[in-house]
């Protein structure tokens, strides 16, 4: 089998990857039962490379579906695994625009009294 | 809201009167509020409206692929000599299969992967951790045939 290209498996519709993925699935199935009966070396390390396959093409499925699952909950209540997911503590933290608030007493005394910096004469 | 003065506003007020008498004839009982017959020993909770759930988003945006499909329910078949016996004489196929699958999921990834119908399934798991499943084929199946096409001779 030729050597899978993954910007030729981003050309292809759904359908076709999904019978791509079980055809590579079965033939994983038929290296894995040559590898119990002794089976010959290249089919042995054929297994690597169709493993790799695999999972290429789940990638390619996967992320294609996460980019239209994007567009479709665009401007909408995003539902989680859509959010961004950095870590626990920083989703917990302040926005930038929440830190930064400040009352109006706070802005008008900024206003009136701002931070005044001097240089002395030498 | 007083009622207006004059002829009138004294008719109205009768006729408020005749209402209020109205309504209290028809409600007679609501003047004495009567305890429930209770015929139970036992206070058991009262059932309730409950609701469907209407989510405001969903949680996932979409349902994760099959977990454990077909092809990765079996792993590979066993070639043993014991293994061999169970081929010959009890009409079974050993299959070393994933760990989470259950007997009904290896019967049916048996029959999707090699078109044969099985008798029973049992399972063990095996000191090294994994998954054996031996598996009686129907008795219009030939074990030995059906090893042969799989490639375990």
């Amino acid at each position: 089998m030729a050597k899978i290209k993954v910007h030729e498996l981003r050309a292809k519709s759904k359908a076709d990857l999904q019978t791509q993925l079980r055809d590579l699935k079965a033939e994983l199935a038929l290296l894995r039962v040559s590898k119990v009966t002794g089976g010959a070396l290249n089919k042995l390390s054929k297994i690597k490379v169709v493993r790799l396959s695999i999972a290429q093409v789940l990638t390619v499925l996967s992320q294609t579906q996460k980019a239209h699952l994007r567009t479709a909950f665009k401007n909408k209540r995003l539902p989680l695994d859509l959010r961004p997911k950095k870590t626990r503590a920083i989703r917990r933290r302040l926005t930038k625009h929440q830190a930064s608030m400040k009352t109006v007493k706070q802005k008008k005394k900024d206003t009136y009294f701002p931070k005044r910096k001097y240089a002395l004469k030498a | 809201m007083a009622p207006p003065k004059g002829p009138s506003g004294k008719s109205d007020v009768k006729a408020q009167a005749t209402k209020a008498a109205k309504a209290l004839k028809g409600n007679a009982h609501i003047k004495k509020k009567t305890r429930k017959m209770r015929t139970s020993v036992t206070f058991h909770r009262p059932k309730t409206l409950k609701r469907a759930r209407v989510p405001k988003y969903p949680r996932l945006s979409a349902p994760h692929r099959q977990r454990l499909d077909h092809y990765e329910v079996l792993k590979y078949p066993l070639t043993t000599e014991s293994a061999m016996k169970k081929i010959e004489d009890n009409n079974t196929l050993v299959f070393i299969v994933d760990v989470r699958a259950d007997k009904k999921k290896i019967k049916d990834a048996v029959k999707k992967m090699y078109d044969i119908q099985t008798k029973k399934v049992n399972t063990l798991i095996t000191p090294k951790g994994q998954k054996k499943a031996y598996v009686r084929l129907a008795a219009d199946y030939d074990a030995l045939d059906v090893a042969n096409k799989i490639g375990i001779i």
